[in-house]
């Protein structure tokens, strides 16, 4: 009972300050350290996701996963006109667990895409970030600070992704 | 003891609440942390329909329900998830997935020499044929560790962990009363990291070996029961330019439980993939033979429920989302199951005449499991059968004569302009019900897929989804139809139906209708939908648990900040 008096009061401080607009100085978050797998096996901490000042973007997939495939081929078609004009760079995490992680490369491979890819086979990257499900899509300013999550994709969402993107290049 | 759990509890739950008392937004500052977390909310009204064979449940509404809070300082770490199970959706209701309480607290400090966890943990050692603990909420399971863990490097290359803990065993606390425990330790060796040689060469090498131990009480009657069962496995990785090859051998010796009608045989597992991929073109192998390898915290767990489970046995046929053979899908057999597997994805080149402007994507794959090799041993003259003895001997390298699953599936994607996209998928499945649902012999089927999107302009897509199941086994035919309209980048509605025409009893030709309207903005998701869902099976990764027929309204939210 105690615990569920605790937990109301959780919730209830959460949605009130859900009404109130941050008025200190936004400090936003950065990518938490840990380690998952590189596609060659090796170890690879997330704090070395860099992308030398420019922009960066993370999407966590699955070769499961239909949405994200949908959302990380649309960007594939036009990804090289994206690096070309701002330098953006796009590691694709993937959540495949044991069961289907050794897919993983042949499966990028088999789709010709460019993007930085990392595995991330027991969800500990997936539960850092607090991400329920996938598709889910951030973007990292130069300094390597999440400026933009979301869940889910739609058709033409893309775009708007870029629309970003080319907004924090521009910033400069 | 009990007081270092209550103070460690004690001390997540005060250091979020200050937090909270602040006022918060998305990624909330706490001196120099940062507050993250989410929330999940699976709710359902049910309607009974006998037809369908929904029954009537006590509780017509019913919810699964968590919320994860997070600290982070530099490389400090705390969390904490609270579940609210206690009126679960009917299907964790009967997995016994029901109660309430905070099932998750851990305190975490890392930094590059030295990481330290105590709490609850998730932790895998190799492809986690020692041990593996993970949760996944659609199947209800999580099987972490309540203790500590300590993760070492001592030098560039080399990997040390250590783990010691309980396992959770869905909403029982009383962990202190329990007489089991698990610890386990893990070394790996990247020989690409120590020998920078290699790494110039093109190679990437790395080593590793595990040890897992179970202590578990006896107080069996009949037998003497081992109260420590010990797992060890080696394991190896090598890449060379596009070529890799990925291997783990574990053992355990004699376990006799449940799921082996306790037989005193040791158990073993080879799980083994090998890769070349180039930029477009790219074949997978793998390789899994399992022998007596269920490994839990308490001997007594029944096989068909995936509770307090050590190791992971991965299935590694291909994972479908298709609606029509998903109930189909291959359930891993830990105890016995040798299968092969083999993918090819191909891409005819972008602007040639065959490929078309943006290239075409085919993927082929063949997957079949059979039972291992037995012949058994006399049974034993106390208990009346097997239990007691070694219960059969098995040729590691021959295959068992019974099939449980085939697999050949062709899948071919086409984008032909910048609005019209095509998915087009066959399947020839083979599905041993007898062994994998308890019923049924073997099923038969031929599915055919086809996935059409149109994306109208950058703001509005429609995507229609049809299928064709046919079998002469089992329910018979199905087809079904989805079509889902989304505005993007906040709005997606869909109405589809499944439709078991193919029925031998003309009664239950039923259509399993559903709409469903869904909200997103930023990381929050609302959903809303109505109508049935067939009895079934559903798999996350080989692991799968029956879902019963039900009828209803359901509402579904998750976000996270």
């Amino acid at each position: 009972m105690k615990k569920l008096a605790l937990l109301i009061l959780l919730i209830s401080c959460t949605l009130l300050s859900f009404g109130q607009e941050e008025t200190k100085e936004k400090k936003l978050a950065t990518i938490p350290s840990v380690d998952i797998k590189a596609l060659d096996g090796q170890s690879f901490n997330t704090i070395n996701i860099d992308n030398d000042g420019k922009p960066i973007i993370i999407s966590l997939w699955a070769t499961w996963c239909k949405p994200c495939i949908a959302e990380l081929l649309a960007i594939a078609d036009v990804y090289d006109e994206w690096v070309e004009e701002t330098g953006v760079k796009l590691y694709a995490i993937s959540i495949d667990d044991v069961k289907t992680a050794a897919r993983v490369e042949p499966f990028v491979n088999g789709k010709n895409w460019e993007y930085e890819v990392l595995l991330d086979i027991n969800s500990d990257f997936k539960r850092a970030m607090n991400v329920v499900d996938v598709p889910f899509l951030c973007i990292l300013n130069g300094n390597r600070e999440i400026v933009w999550k979301h869940t889910s994709y739609a058709p033409g969402s893309e775009e708007e992704v870029y629309e970003i993107v080319k907004g924090l290049v521009n910033q400069k | 003891m009990r007081f270092l759990f209550r103070s460690l509890k004690t001390f997540v739950f005060i250091l979020a609440f200050i937090s909270f008392s602040s006022p918060l937004k998305a990624q909330i500052p706490v001196g120099k942390g940062t507050i993250s977390g989410d929330f999940m909310l699976n709710g359902m009204f049910y309607i009974p329909d006998s037809l369908i064979g929904a029954d009537k449940v006590d509780s017509k509404v019913r919810a699964n329900s968590y919320m994860y809070l997070q600290y982070t300082n530099g490389g400090f770490t705390a969390g904490m998830r609270y579940e609210f199970y206690l009126y679960p959706l009917i299907d964790f209701e009967d997995i016994g997935y029901k109660g309430h309480g905070i099932t998750h607290y851990f305190a975490d400090y890392k930094n590059d020499f030295i990481q330290v966890t105590a709490g609850t943990f998730y932790e895998q050692f190799g492809s986690g044929l020692t041990l593996r603990t993970y949760e996944d909420k659609y199947l209800g399971i999580d099987n972490s560790l309540l203790g500590a863990r300590v993760k070492v490097t001592p030098y560039k290359g080399i990997t040390l962990k250590g783990v010691w803990g309980i396992q959770r065993k869905n909403f029982d606390f009383e962990y202190l009363k329990r007489k089991d425990h698990v610890r386990g330790i893990d070394g790996e060796i990247s020989l690409t990291e120590l020998i920078p040689q290699m790494s110039e060469k093109g190679f990437s090498t790395s080593l590793g070996a595990s040890f897992v131990s179970k202590y578990e009480k006896d107080e069996d009657p009949t037998f003497i029961l081992p109260q420590n069962v010990a797992t060890w496995g080696a394991r190896l990785n090598f890449g060379w330019k596009g070529l890799r090859f990925e291997g783990e051998y574990a053992r355990k010796i004699n376990d006799p439980n449940a799921t082996n009608e306790y037989i005193y045989k040791p158990g073993d597992a080879l799980f083994a993939s090998l890769t070349y991929s180039m930029k477009g073109f790219g074949i997978s192998t793998s390789f899994i033979r399992a022998d007596n390898m269920d490994f839990r915290s308490q001997r007594g767990t029944p096989a068909n429920l995936a509770l307090l489970n050590i190791n992971y046995i991965p299935a590694i046929n291909r994972q479908y989302s298709y609606q029509l053979i998903s109930n189909y899908s291959y359930a891993s057999q830990p105890n016995g199951q040798v299968g092969a597997q083999c993918q090819i994805n191909y891409q005819i080149p972008k602007k040639t005449k065959i490929g078309g402007k943006y290239g075409t994507d085919i993927t082929l794959n063949y997957a079949r499991y059979h039972t291992i090799d037995k012949t058994m041993l006399p049974i034993d003259s106390i208990t009346g059968s097997q239990s007691g003895t070694d219960g059969y001997t098995s040729n590691f390298f021959k295959w068992g004569k019974e099939l449980l699953y085939q697999d050949l599936g062709v899948e071919i994607s086409r984008k032909f302009d910048k609005r019209w996209k095509l998915i087009v998928a066959y399947n020839w499945l083979i599905y041993n019900m007898e062994v994998l649902q308890g019923h049924g012999g073997m099923f038969h089927g031929h599915n055919v897929a086809v996935d059409l999107t149109c994306k109208i302009n950058s703001k509005h897509a429609l995507r229609l989804e049809a299928q064709h199941l046919y079998s002469k086994d089992d329910l018979g035919s199905w087809v079904y139809a989805m079509i889902e309209y989304s505005i993007n980048p906040h709005w997606f509605i869909s109405i589809g139906d499944q439709w078991n025409y193919g029925n031998a009893d003309k009664s239950r030709r039923i259509h399993y209708y559903n709409i469903s309207a869904a909200f997103a903005i930023k990381t929050t998701r609302i959903a809303l939908s109505y109508g049935k869902t067939r009895e079934g099976i559903l798999c996350v990764g080989g692991v799968c648990r029956t879902v019963p027929a039900s009828y209803g309204l359901g509402l579904s939210v998750t976000t996270s900040f």
